[in-house]
Formats: structure tokens, sequence, C-alpha cells
């Protein structure tokens, strides 16, 4: 399997019953496009190529996973569909706008409603309780603080953790603060969510949990998911599977076709 | 189709305190040795300002003490003893603290009886010009007036001899005494060479000062400068996470400032205290309490505290603008790193 689009039409048409209705269709069905994506790292004299020309399209209300071994350029190509960076060459367009050409303040801004980002470490604010955490992103956004306070428990009812809302992040298991997480990723409604190793830090049990929960959300919310991992369930419930290797996008497949390599990953 | 892209706003000022706040509260420990940084510096500085008033005052005190008992001396020499005596005092213009002091002392060596005239003052009786010199064994003439508006005559009418005690040097009087008792002019002043000398040492002492409270400031900058770069480096993820929110690198930036003006202010003022009390108290020891406590110019201790607040603010502002900067500058994708 070489680089190329092994997007079957059967799935196409599939992810598009699946998600009909729960998407505008006004906004474009690709929610994400990266086009001959190149990234180069210069230290010093020399050049690490992290990423040598990758395109992909994401759909809108997509669940889909990032393979690659670690040196791949995985993580630099995460960073760069989710606004983080800027590529090299090549274009990255989020929502149909090309992120190459936004100046600080609508990076930011786009930051902090178009992306909601869910990290390894769950990364939450531990000086600032779960609700505070989970307001923060409504306050960058200029949301007033009532409004943001009530938006944030709904949240944080959504993922079943609305009595624990005034708990500090210490005081909660693994599981729980990465729930907060990703309500805080939702904060600002978001139409992409983007994680990485969501469920490297958990175990088998509360990882399956926020799988189920990640489901949920592509479902009834129709946000896109996109995640870096090595966790075969994360691999199994997803749409698509990504394959980068050696800077390159090696294949795009869905869970069953890439059974016999879930088997090598694990 | 282009989708509407905006631009993110500047959060209040107001919420970039509430967390700037609540991280120094969270790692209190960590920020009290920041502070105590900022409190040495501070203290080191006062201390040095302080000590100087504080020489500068005695100094004067001094030199005002010895002079009044060099009059003293001159009186007991002409009259011997002031006590049991009766002693004319005549004001012309405003007292010094000299004149003061020298009025304090005759009437505490406990004469028989003092007269007074143009001014009031317990133990002592307010006469006319006529009484004034009756039977009295001493005339005071003070006051900074150089030309006396009543005739030496007048005031020491009735007096047996005329000893006169004047507080102004070549002070015009319309006829001569019998017998003055004057300062004599070259009491307490150093010759040129001497005074020379002594300035230099002065200079040089003061170079050595600036000098020293020089570096001492900066190595509280240099501090400072570190206890926030270790605390950039140690909120990394922090950081990172809060960019990827939506904050802005100006936000970010403001943060750490605020932090560094509050430690800067909070251990300003406990360094003015601390760098006031130390001194004040040596001294305390060295000389006598009321000598120290009493003779301070607490407007120019003020004036100087004051100043020293706002020094120590404005370095630890100055020490967080590398930190800020590096914090702001931060790309949000170290965020996602999981291992710092």
């Amino acid at each position: 399997m070489s680089n190329g689009d092994n997007q079957t039409t059967g799935l196409s048409t599939r992810l598009d019953e699946m998600l009909a209705g729960a998407r505008d269709s006004a906004k474009g069905s690709y929610v994400i496009r990266a086009v001959g994506v190149k990234k180069v790292y210069k230290m010093g004299d020399s050049e690490t190529h992290a990423l040598r020309g990758v395109t992909l399209d994401v759909r809108r209300g997509e669940y889909m996973s990032i393979m690659g071994p670690s040196g791949s350029g995985k993580s630099t190509f995460f960073n760069m569909i989710g606004g983080l960076d800027k590529p090299t060459a090549g274009k990255v367009y989020i929502d149909q706008v090309d992120i190459a050409q936004l100046d600080p303040y609508e990076l930011a801004w786009l930051r902090c409603r178009k992306v909601g980002y869910i990290f390894q470490m769950f990364n939450l604010i531990q000086v600032m309780s779960c609700l505070e955490n989970v307001m923060l992103p409504m306050s960058f956004a200029g949301k007033d603080s009532e409004e943001a306070r009530e938006k944030a428990l709904e949240i944080l009812g959504l993922v079943g953790l609305a009595e624990r809302a005034l708990h500090k992040p210490a005081e909660m298991s693994g599981g729980q603060q990465q729930r907060v997480a990703i309500a805080r990723a939702l904060a600002n409604t978001p139409d992409i969510l983007l994680a990485d190793e969501p469920t490297g830090n958990l175990d088998l049990k509360t990882g399956e949990e926020i799988i189920e929960l990640f489901k949920h959300l592509r479902d009834t919310l129709g946000v896109t998911i996109i995640t870096a991992t090595h966790d075969l369930k994360m691999l199994k419930a997803s749409d698509r599977i990504v394959w980068i290797e050696d800077g390159n996008l090696a294949r795009v497949s869905t869970p069953e076709e890439s059974g016999i390599h879930l088997e090598e990953v694990h | 189709m282009e989708q509407k892209i905006g631009k993110q706003i500047k959060l209040p000022f107001r919420r970039a305190m509430q967390i700037s706040l609540r991280g120094i509260r969270i790692r209190f420990g960590r920020s009290l040795v920041t502070v105590s940084g900022v409190v040495l510096g501070i203290a080191f500085l006062m201390s040095n300002l302080t000590g100087q008033l504080i020489k500068q005052a005695i100094a004067k005190e001094r030199a005002q003490r010895d002079t009044v008992n060099m009059m003293l001396a001159l009186v007991r020499a002409e009259i011997g003893s002031v006590s049991g005596k009766k002693i004319a005092v005549a004001v012309c213009g405003a007292l010094s603290d000299v004149d003061r002091l020298l009025l304090d002392q005759v009437v505490a060596a406990g004469p028989e009886s003092v007269r007074g005239l143009g001014f009031e003052m317990k133990g002592v009786t307010s006469v006319p010009v006529e009484s004034l010199g009756q039977e009295a064994a001493l005339l005071l003439v003070l006051g900074n007036a150089t030309r006396s508006e009543l005739k030496l005559s007048a005031l020491s009418a009735g007096m047996r001899q005329r000893v006169v005690l004047d507080s102004v040097e070549d002070r015009v009087y319309a006829g001569p005494a019998d017998s003055s008792v004057r300062r004599d002019p070259f009491f307490g002043k150093e010759s040129d060479e001497q005074i020379q000398k002594a300035q230099q040492q002065a200079r040089a002492e003061r170079f050595r000062t600036i000098w020293i409270v020089g570096i001492s400031l900066l190595v509280t900058v240099l501090g400072v400068a570190n206890a926030l770069l270790m605390s950039v480096t140690e909120r990394f993820r922090e950081i990172g996470t809060m960019k990827c929110l939506g904050a802005l690198s100006a936000f970010i930036r403001t943060l750490f400032l605020i932090e560094s003006s509050l430690i800067g202010l909070a251990g300003s003022l406990v360094g003015v205290v601390v760098g006031a009390l130390l001194p004040m108290i040596a001294y305390s020891f060295a000389f006598r309490f009321g000598l120290v406590f009493g003779s301070m110019p607490y407007g120019p201790l003020f004036i100087a505290a004051a100043g020293a607040v706002v020094v120590g603010t404005l370095l630890a502002v100055l020490a967080a603008i590398y930190p800020a900067r590096f914090a702001s500058r931060m790309v949000p994708a170290s965020a996602l790193r999981s291992t710092v």
C-alpha cells in the first residue's frame, strides 16, 4: 500500500448517511484540507524534513485517527491541522481559511472557537476548579462570567461531572480529569476536537469510556474528532485511520481494512 | 467560500490580575522565596539610606550640643555657677535650635529667677524692658535678628555688671557691653585642609556605598529574573494550554508582569520596614535610644521609603521583561508534549 487515496466510495456514502442532518451543507463537507504540506525544521546548518508534502481532507463530523511511529512527522502533522503550527510549504485550510494568512489575533480566535484541544496529560490548570477550567476558554472568548458559568455546568453535565464542578483536578481520577478536559475543549462549541493520545494515561476501562464519549459527541454534536493514538480500541472506533511514515502519508484506511496492522501495533 | 475569522479580544486587566493572584497564592512557597530576594535587596538599600539620615541627624544634634556646652562653659568662666543667680533673657527674632537648647539648659541649671522679654516660656517671668536687667547676673540675647531693636543699655539697665551672652556673632548694639561672652568664631570649624580631606573621604564613601547598593540591587534583579524563568519553565504546559484555549501572547506577558510587580511591591514594602528599623535599632544601642528616634528626620525618611518601594517594584518588573517575553513567545504546541 503506497501513497494515495484509499477513500472508498462505500465509506463515503456510509458516512454521509450517518451524519446527514447533523451537518450544515452550506458549510462545506470538508472541515480541514491539507494540500502538499511540508515542514522543515532548521537546527543550525542541518535541516530536518518532518513532513514531505502531505495532502489530506478531513470530512465534517468524521472520527479520524492518525497513526505513525515516533519521529514519523505524525505530531507535526497533527499540530499543523490543529492550527498550532504553520507549514513551511503547502496550505492548511481550516473551515476554508488558509491558516498561513492569519495574524496572531486571528489564530488565537481560531484556536479559541474552532478547535478544542485534548491532551494526553489532560493539561487542566491545577490551580483552578473544574468549573473554572471549563470557563477559561469562554472568558478568552469574551463571554461574561454568569453566562459562561451556566454553559460550563451544562457541558460538565454532558460529560457526567456536573456534581464535581467545584473540585480541583488533583482531587479527581484520571478518567474524570480527561472528561473535564473534554468538557473544556467543547466550551466554545468547536467544529473540531483534536485529541493527542487521549487515552494514553488511562487504564483500559476508563479509556473505553472516553472512546464511548467521543463517539457520543460525534453523533450528537456532529463534531469532527481527530486523534493521534496507538490505542487499538481507539483505532477500531474511528471512521478512518491515517498512517504517516517518514514525513509522508503512507495510507488511509478504515479499521476493517487495517485489521492485520492493528495486531502488529498492539 | 471564505468563512469569517474574527480577531481575538484582549481580556480585561482584572481577569489577568485574578489568574496571577491565584498563581502566586498556590505557589506561595516559591513566591515567598522570590519575595525574600527583593526584601533583602531593598532592605539593604533602605538601611543605607536610613543610616545616612541617622548619621546626619546625630552629627547635627552633636554639633548643637557642643556649641551650647561651649557657651555654658564661657558663662561659667564669667559668672560662676548659674544656680541661685538672676538671669535676664531677651529674644530678638526667631529662636534657633541652639538657642532653645541653651535656654533649656540655663533654666534647668536652677537660677534664682529667669526674667524674659519678647517670648513666653515655662519657668520664665515675662517682664517689661525697664525691669529686665534688674539685679541680673547675666543677660542672654537670643534670636536670629542681626540688629537689635532695643539698645543694650536699655536691656541691661540695673545690672551690676553687664555680662552679655549673645547667640549671634557681631550683633550690632547701640553701645558696648562691659563684658560680653561671645562665641569664638573659629570654634568647631576645621581648617581648609581638614575640610578638603573630610570631603574627599565623604566622596569616596558615597561612591563605595552607591557601588555596593547598586551591585546588591543587580543581584536582586537577577534573582527575580531567575526565579521567574524557573516559574516559566515549570509552567510550560500550563502556558501552552492557555494558548491552545485562545490566550493571546499579550495576555501571557501580562500575567507574568503582574506577578512580578506584585512580588516586587510586597518585597519592597517588607524590605523598607526592615531596612529602616534595623539601623535605627542598631544606632540606638550605639548612642541613646531617644537621641536616634528623637533626632530622626521622619519626612526625609518617608520620602526615602517611598523611593525604595518604587525602585523595588520597577526593578522586579524590569526583571520580568525577559521571562515574560520568553513565556509569551512559546508555541502552543509545546502543551502537547507529554514529557515536560
